[in-house]
């Protein structure tokens, strides 16, 4: 009896926590507008007419783009700092820190994500070609 | 390529990727999002391609949560999927990367440890609106629906045939009618006089009686803004079209304008009018009698084409609600009322004499 109470207490807390967690949803904006969010879920079968899950959603994906950016940066700035031991000149020109596929595509990886990007894009007829056989 | 980081820099490589990559709205507002969050990260410009691909993974996680919920609603019974539904998705698509909480097998879904991670993030980070206002799309267009009968006021031809159905289309549409020929001149004529009410407005010092009526000029004004056809004038020859007519009253008109108003007159409307010139000259050298307002017709260029206007029948065939075709329509009826009878009694004999010609051939055949 005792701890179905205590299980019961636990669970109310659950709830109210979870209750009160949405009602605070409503008063943050998420980065990722609601239309979209509805836009896609309605492709995707999703039927609620709560907004109160819409923005959970909204806010479970910025979580996620968040993680994903935050590991990119740590990649770019690790690469930085490589960089910078070596050549102290180019200090001032690495410090834009620029999302990269490479950077992207390691911390893909960890989400599952298997992101390959291109090595070269042939777009031009002297694409790969030795600098001295180009004709220009 | 990188971005400049500020909205401007972002807003033009925008647009430039709405042309090549970008097919919907909704991705492009996707990537507007992801850079915003990106930004508060720290990072400072992105590769095209990457924020490509991760709007794109974005857009993939929206919609992989919302199928796992749904498929998760549908596994209870329901329909429309609940907070429970979510979190369960939630759980999937965390799995990978790990949650608290995620070996447990038996615990509650409201204290899931994906749900604490969110709860924790929302009080840690900073909150950032969307940069610009996003309607609600998509936006169903409003289609114009073809009125039924009982709309029109029209009987429906038939019983079987209730009067809340749409209306058939006029019988122009689909009926073939020989005044096609008619309508082309007609076409032509308002382009005349369009380009003479033109030639007017350029020449101002020039006394010119108007030819046409100004209320005709504002409505041949309007049917060339409202008729694609008007709105340029077509060279002489352009088109395929049955002869010219040029009355002689405004041909006369218009060469006395020509000639005074050749250096005020449009490139444009001069090189018209020098098309015409010939047909002008040909005009003048015939005797017209313009008592009545009567004029001939320029029958040399396209002698096979044969019609029969008779005077006082209207033309039907105006499937264009353009009313002043209809006026111009018994004027032209009115021109040409006897002075086709010599030139059509000619063309008969001309074609009785082929005919007797082609016989006697026939014969020789056989």
């Amino acid at each position: 009896m005792n701890q179905n109470q205590g299980g019961n207490d636990a669970r109310h807390d659950d709830d109210s926590a979870l209750s009160d967690f949405l009602a605070s949803l409503m008063d943050y904006t998420p980065t990722i507008p609601d239309e979209l969010v509805e836009h896609y879920l309605a492709k995707s079968g999703f039927q609620c007419p709560d907004v109160r899950l819409i923005r959970l959603v909204a806010v479970a994906t910025q979580k996620f783009v968040a993680e994903v950016a935050s590991d990119a940066l740590q990649q770019c700035k690790a690469r930085q700092s490589a960089v910078v031991k070596d050549k102290r000149d180019k200090q001032q020109k690495d410090k834009r820190l620029i999302l990269t596929m490479e950077d992207l595509s390691k911390a893909l990886r960890e989400c599952g994500v298997n992101v390959k990007h291109q090595e070269y894009f042939a777009d031009s007829p002297s694409t790969g070609m030795d600098p001295a056989s180009r004709d220009e | 390529m990188s971005d400049g980081g500020g909205e401007s820099g972002r807003e033009s490589d925008r647009a430039t990727k709405r042309k090549s990559s970008d097919r919907d709205f909704p991705q492009a507002i996707a990537k507007i999002a992801v850079a915003q969050i990106c930004e508060s990260a720290g990072f400072q410009g992105f590769q095209q391609s990457a924020l490509e691909t991760l709007s794109e993974v974005v857009v993939r996680y929206i919609r992989e949560l919302g199928k796992t919920a749904h498929t998760y609603a549908n596994s209870a019974c329901r329909t429309e999927c609940n907070i429970f539904d979510i979190i369960q998705g939630l759980e999937d698509l965390a799995s990978l990367q790990g949650f608290s909480g995620a070996s447990d097998s038996d615990h509650c879904l409201a204290g899931s440890g994906t749900v604490r991670e969110i709860v924790q993030y929302v009080s840690e980070a900073e909150e950032i609106p969307f940069a610009h206002s996003v309607p609600h799309f998509p936006v169903i267009r409003d289609r114009k629906q073809t009125p039924s009968f009982l709309q029109i006021g029209e009987e429906p031809p038939g019983d079987h045939i209730p009067d809340w159905l749409p209306a058939f289309p006029d019988p122009q549409t689909y009926v073939h009618s020989p005044v096609t020929l008619e309508q082309a001149r007609q076409h032509k004529k308002a382009e005349w006089s369009l380009l003479n009410l033109q030639q007017q407005l350029a020449c101002n010092g020039l006394e010119g009686p108007s030819m046409i009526d100004p209320g005709d000029a504002a409505k041949a004004r309007r049917a060339a803004e409202t008729n694609p056809f008007l709105s340029a004038p077509l060279h002489f020859g352009e088109k395929g079209v049955s002869p010219v007519f040029l009355p002689a009253k405004l041909s006369n008109e218009a060469v006395v304008e020509n000639q005074a108003g050749e250096n005020h007159a449009v490139a444009n409307h001069v090189s018209v009018l020098e098309t015409f010139a010939p047909a002008i000259e040909l005009m003048k050298s015939r005797s017209c009698e313009s008592e009545e307002g009567r004029k001939k017709v320029l029958s040399n260029q396209r002698p096979a084409v044969q019609f029969k206007i008779e005077i006082g029948k209207k033309s039907t065939g105006t499937a264009l609600d353009l009313s002043f075709q209809n006026k111009d329509v018994e004027k032209i009826t009115s021109w040409f009322g006897k002075d086709n009878e010599k030139d059509d009694k000619k063309r008969r004999a001309e074609k009785i004499l082929k005919e007797s010609m082609k016989n006697p051939q026939e014969l020789a055949q056989l």
